[in-house]
C-alpha cells in the first residue's frame, strides 16, 4: 500500500470531475482523478450526451434525406446501414475518451483507475479492478460521482428486450416497435431518434405531457412535430407491469389494454451515486434522494470536501456540472469567483425539433405570481428558414414589464440548442428584452428570429 | 506618419514591467513611488520604483534596459500580482498603446496561477491608466442602470460583487433596500477558505459646516490613513477580537548582562561593525525560554493547537509612518552573535526599504521593546496567528534589595501578552519565570 499526497483528489471523470480536475490543475494545485469505470468522461461521453446526439445526427441526416428529392438532387433509393452508424458514434466517442486521456497527461493529472472511496476528511482509498488498495491524501476532495439510470422497482430492465438508456445505445439493429416508458428528455430523444430511423414507437408518460419541466407551449408544438413523425404519445397513462417473454414485451398500463412490443426503454430518470463512497467516514450523509447538501460554493457539511453535478440538487446536466466544478476548483484554489447564476443555465433537448431554453417557463411565471409579458415569433416567415427546411417552431421570450428583465428565453426549432448561448449570455450580463432587440443580427440566418422576437416586445416584429 | 509610428513601435523593443510576486499571499500592493521619471533612460535591475504591501515596503528593480516609455499606474494606485505597471522601450520614441484588459489578463497569467488573483476593477483602471484620481469606470448591466434611473440611485455609491466588480441586479436591490450596508467595502467579499477575514473599521458620522468637517462640533482634517496604517488597523482589530489577551509582568535585574555587554561592548563593535545590545540578549534569552515552554510558540486552530517546529522571532522595528515585524528564522538554532547579526541585518535593510517578503513572514512569537522610548512597561497586541507577544520595558537603575541590602541595579519590566485560548495564567508567568532565571545568570557572552 502507498501513500501520495495531492493538493486535490477528484473522484469521478464525468463532464463535471474532468474540467474541475483540468482547471484546477491549470491553477496549479497537484491533482488526482480517480475513475472506477472503465474509461474517463462519465456518462456523458460513454452513455449520454456524446453518442446519443452521434446517434440523433445520423438519424437527423436519414431524415432530411427522405425528402431530397424535393430540392432538386436525386441519389437513387437511400439506405443506411445500423452497425455502421453505431460504429461512426463508437469512433466519436472513443476519440474523444483519447482526447481526455491526452488533456489528464498534458495537465500532469495522475489518473488512479478504481473505485474511490474517502477514508477520512483528507484520505481516499481506491480499489482497482484486480482489489489492489491505493491510499492517497489529499488537501482538499471533490466528489463528482455523477449519477445512474434509475430503475422502477416493478418493471426491471434486463439488456435483453426491457432496456435502459446505457443498453439501448447499442442495440444491435432499429426496432420494429419500441415503447418509451418516461416521456422526459432522455426518453423523448431515443423516441425520436428510432421514430426516425424507422421504429413504430409509443411514449407512455405519467405526467399529462411529455417534457413535464419545459414550457407548455413548446412542448405543444412537440407533441404536435412527434405525432407527425408518427410517435404515439400517450399521456396521462400509468404503467402497471412489464413482461418480457423473450419474444416480445408485454406491457400493461391502467384503464388500457395489454400491448405488445420488440422492445422497451424504461427512462424514467436518473439517481444519483453517493453510496459506498465513504460518506459515513467523514460524517457526511445523503437526503432524500440520495444528494448531498452544499452551500453556494459546492462545498459540503466538511470545509474541504466539495460536490458538484449529478449528486446534488441542482440541473443534473452537463454543462452544469462542468460549471459547478470550474466554481468549486477556483474557491478550492483560494480565489472568489461570482456564484453561478443557475437562472441562466441552459437546458437543450437534441429531437427534431430541437428545444432549448432558460429561465422561467410561463407556467412557473404564472405559479409565482410574476407580472410577466411574452414576446413570441416564429421561424417560419423568415428567409433562412425556408431556405434550410427549417420553418417549425418558434422562440418566445418572457420578460418582466417595468425593467424588461429576460425572466425566460424558449425556443423550438431547428437550431434551438445552438441558439440559445445568446440569451445564456444576456441573462449572465442582465440585459434587458430591449437591447436584445438593438443588437444587430446576421442576415439571413435563423438567429435574426431572435431579434424579432424581441421587435415583439419593443413595439411590433417587422416581418410579420 | 501614423504609420511611421506604428512602424518604430513595431521595431523598437518593449518590455512590460509587471507587478512581481512578493511572497506567499501577497496580492496586492500599493504604488508609493516612482523612482524615475517618464521618458527617463534607464538600466536594468536599477531601482525603478517602491511598493509597499500589508508585509514590506520594496524596491523593484528595472526588468530590462531601455526607456521608461509610459507609466500605466500612478502612485497611490493599488496594483495586483501579474499587472502591468509600466513598459520599457529600446528607443525613446516608441509608441506604445495602454494594454486593454485582456492583456493584463495574460500578462498575470504569467505568473505561477495560485497566486494570480483575478484581474479586479482597480486593475483594469490602472492599467488603462487614464484616470488620474483612483476613479474606476462603474460596471453595471442594462438591467441595473434602468432600475437606478428608475429610483433615483447614483451607481456611484453601490458596490458590484459581480466579476471584476460588476454591479449586479442583486447589488442594487440590496442598496436601494439598505443603502449604507450595500456601500461600505470597496472590495468583494473574499471566500472564507484561505482568506484572512478583514475587520472594516467603524465610521464616524461627521457633519460639515462652510467647508469644514466637524466631529461632535470640533473640527478636523480628514487623511487617508497610508496602506500600512489601515492594513495595521484591520489586523489589530482582527487580532484582539480573535485572541482573549493576557498580559503578565515580571521585573528582572540586568546587571550581569550589562557587565558582560561593558565587558565585550569595544570588541564586538572591532569584529562586527555595529553595537551589541542588550536587546540582543534579551531575543536570545527569550527563545531559550521559548525552549522551555514551547506553548508559546503555537497558534490555534479551531480545537487544534499547532505546535511549531521552528522558533522564528519576529521583532517590531519603528518604522517613519507605521511598523514592520521583520523576523529571525530559526533563531533557536543560532548562538548570540548568530541572532545579532541576523537583527542587524533585517534592522539596516527594514529602514532602507529592502526588506524581502519572506523576511516579515513565517514569525513563531514576537518581540516589542517600546522600552526603547521609554516605556515602562506595555500591553501589545498578538500579531495573529501566534499565541504570544513579549513586551520589553526600559532598563532603569532603581534600588533594590539584594541581599538585604539596597543596590543600585539596571531593572527592567518584561510582560508576556498570551492568547488564553492556549495559554493560562500560570503558563504565561512560567514563561517570564525561566526568561528571569536566563536574563539573571548569564556568565558571559552565550556560544
Amino acid at each position: 500500500m502507498s501513500t501520495s499526497s495531492f493538493d486535490l483528489v477528484v473522484i469521478g471523470s464525468g463532464p463535471g470531475g474532468e474540467v474541475g480536475a483540468i482547471k484546477a490543475a491549470q491553477m496549479g494545485l497537484k491533482v488526482a482523478l480517480v475513475e472506477k469505470a472503465e474509461h474517463l468522461g462519465g456518462t456523458c461521453l460513454n452513455w449520454g450526451c456524446i453518442p446519443t446526439k452521434a446517434l440523433l445526427h445520423s438519424a437527423k441526416l436519414w431524415d432530411k434525406l427522405k425528402t431530397i428529392e424535393e430540392q432538386g438532387i436525386e441519389i437513387g433509393q437511400p439506405k443506411f446501414h445500423w452497425n455502421k452508424i453505431l460504429e461512426r458514434k463508437d469512433k466519436i466517442v472513443d476519440a474523444q475518451r483519447k482526447g481526455l486521456r491526452f488533456l489528464m497527461k498534458k495537465n500532469k493529472i495522475e489518473v488512479f483507475e478504481g473505485h474511490g472511496r474517502l477514508t477520512g476528511k483528507t484520505g481516499v482509498s481506491i480499489t482497482a479492478k484486480d482489489g489492489k488498495i491505493t491510499q492517497i491524501e489529499s488537501k482538499a476532495v471533490l466528489l463528482a460521482t455523477g449519477s445512474r439510470v434509475k430503475e422502477l422497482p416493478f418493471a426491471k430492465s434486463n439488456g435483453k428486450n426491457v432496456l435502459n438508456s446505457d443498453h439501448i445505445l447499442s442495440i444491435d439493429h432499429v426496432p420494429k416497435s419500441l415503447a418509451v416508458i418516461g416521456g422526459g428528455v432522455v426518453g423523448t430523444e431515443f423516441a425520436s431518434l428510432f421514430a426516425r430511423m424507422g421504429s413504430e414507437v409509443t411514449i407512455i408518460e405519467l405526467l399529462p405531457q411529455i417534457l413535464p419541466s419545459e414550457d407548455g407551449e413548446c412542448v405543444k408544438e412537440m407533441e404536435r412535430n412527434l405525432k407527425k413523425q408518427g410517435i404515439t404519445l400517450d399521456t396521462g397513462t400509468k404503467l402497471k407491469a412489464i413482461a418480457d417473454d423473450g419474444k416480445q414485451v408485454k406491457v400493461s398500463c391502467e384503464g388500457k389494454d395489454d400491448r405488445f412490443f420488440d422492445k422497451v426503454l424504461l427512462s424514467i430518470g436518473r439517481e444519483p451515486v453517493t453510496e459506498d463512497i465513504g460518506l459515513d467516514k467523514v460524517g457526511l450523509t445523503s437526503e432524500k434522494g440520495g444528494f448531498l447538501k452544499v452551500d453556494e460554493h459546492y462545498r459540503t457539511a466538511v470545509p474541504n470536501i466539495f460536490a458538484i453535478g449529478d449528486i446534488i440538487p441542482t440541473p443534473a446536466l452537463a454543462h452544469t456540472a462542468s460549471a459547478e466544478a470550474y466554481h468549486a476548483v477556483e474557491v478550492i484554489a483560494g480565489h472568489n469567483p461570482p456564484l453561478i447564476n443557475y437562472s441562466a443555465n441552459p437546458n437543450a433537448i437534441y429531437t427534431y425539433p430541437e428545444i432549448a431554453s432558460i429561465g422561467l417557463t410561463e407556467e412557473k411565471c404564472k405559479e409565482q405570481k410574476l407580472e410577466y409579458l411574452v414576446a413570441k415569433f416564429p421561424f417560419a416567415p423568415m428567409p433562412k428558414a425556408k431556405i434550410e427546411d427549417a420553418t417549425v417552431g418558434f422562440i418566445k421570450i418572457i420578460y418582466e414589464p417595468k425593467y424588461r428583465e429576460l425572466l425566460g428565453v424558449h425556443i423550438i426549432g431547428a437550431s434551438a440548442t445552438e441558439m440559445i448561448s445568446e440569451f445564456a449570455l444576456g441573462k449572465v450580463l442582465e440585459t434587458t428584452v430591449d437591447e436584445i432587440g438593438h443588437t444587430i443580427h446576421p442576415h439571413p440566418t435563423l438567429s435574426e428570429t431572435i431579434a424579432e422576437a424581441a421587435h415583439v416586445a419593443l413595439g411590433g416584429a417587422i416581418h410579420m | 506618419m501614423k504609420e511611421e509610428k506604428q512602424r518604430s513601435f513595431k521595431m523598437s523593443n518593449v518590455t512590460e514591467v509587471l507587478m512581481p510576486l512578493m511572497g506567499e499571499g501577497v496580492h496586492e500592493a500599493t504604488l508609493t513611488n516612482w523612482l524615475v521619471k517618464e521618458g527617463a533612460k534607464i538600466e536594468k535591475d536599477s531601482p525603478l520604483l517602491e511598493l509597499s504591501t500589508d508585509k514590506v515596503d520594496t524596491e523593484i528593480p528595472a526588468p530590462a534596459s531601455g526607456y521608461l516609455v509610459k507609466i500605466i499606474c500612478t502612485v497611490g494606485t493599488t496594483v495586483k500580482v501579474g499587472q502591468v505597471l509600466a513598459q520599457i522601450a529600446s528607443s525613446p520614441d516608441a509608441t506604445v498603446s495602454a494594454p486593454s484588459a485582456g492583456d493584463a489578463q495574460s500578462s498575470a497569467a504569467k505568473v505561477p496561477a495560485t497566486e494570480v488573483p483575478s484581474v479586479t476593477l482597480n486593475a483594469t483602471a490602472g492599467s488603462q491608466g487614464q484616470s488620474e484620481s483612483d476613479e474606476s469606470p462603474l460596471r453595471s448591466s442594462p438591467l441595473v442602470r434602468k432600475i437606478a434611473k428608475d429610483k433615483g440611485i447614483d451607481l456611484g455609491q453601490v458596490s458590484g460583487s459581480g466579476m471584476h466588480g460588476r454591479i449586479t441586479k442583486k447589488d442594487i436591490l440590496d442598496f436601494a433596500e439598505n443603502p449604507t450596508a450595500a456601500a461600505a467595502p470597496s472590495a468583494p467579499a473574499k471566500s472564507e477558505m484561505p482568506a484572512v477575514p478583514t475587520q472594516s473599521q467603524a465610521q464616524l458620522s461627521t457633519t460639515k459646516v462652510g467647508g469644514e468637517e466637524l466631529l461632535e462640533g470640533v473640527a478636523v482634517r480628514r487623511e487617508p490613513m497610508t496602506r500600512m496604517r489601515q492594513l495595521i488597523a484591520d489586523h489589530m482589530v482582527e487580532s484582539v477580537r480573535v485572541s482573549p489577551h493576557v498580559t503578565t509582568v515580571f521585573e528582572m535585574d540586568l546587571h550581569k548582562i550589562w557587565e558582560i555587554r561593558e565587558k565585550y561592548k569595544d570588541s564586538f563593535y572591532k569584529n562586527e561593525g555595529f553595537k551589541l545590545t542588550l536587546t540582543h540578549f534579551f531575543i536570545h534569552a527569550a527563545v531559550q525560554a521559548i525552549k522551555l515552554h514551547p506553548i508559546v510558540n503555537t497558534s490555534v486552530d479551531g480545537y487544534d493547537i499547532l505546535w511549531k517546529k521552528d522558533i522564528n522571532v519576529g521583532c517590531a522595528v519603528a518604522l517613519d509612518n507605521g511598523l514592520i515585524v521583520p523576523v529571525i528564522k530559526k533563531a533557536g538554532d543560532l548562538n548570540l552573535l548568530g541572532i545579532a547579526r541576523r537583527m542587524n541585518d533585517l534592522i539596516v535593510r527594514a529602514r532602507s526599504k529592502k526588506l524581502k517578503a519572506e523576511d516579515v513572514q513565517g514569525g513563531t512569537f514576537t518581540i516589542t521593546n517600546p522600552g526603547g522610548w521609554g516605556s515602562i512597561t506595555s500591553n501589545p497586541i498578538i500579531n495573529q496567528p501566534q499565541v504570544a507577544i513579549l513586551g520589553i520595558g526600559a532598563a532603569v537603575k532603581r534600588p533594590s534589595v539584594v541581599n538585604d541590602m539596597i543596590a543600585i541595579r539596571p531593572m527592567m519590566m518584561m510582560s508576556l501578552t498570551f492568547d488564553h485560548r492556549a495559554i493560562d495564567g500560570e503558563g504565561g508567568a512560567k514563561y517570564l519565570a525561566s526568561l528571569k532565571e536566563i536574563i539573571e545568570n548569564y556568565q558571559d557572552l552565550p556560544v
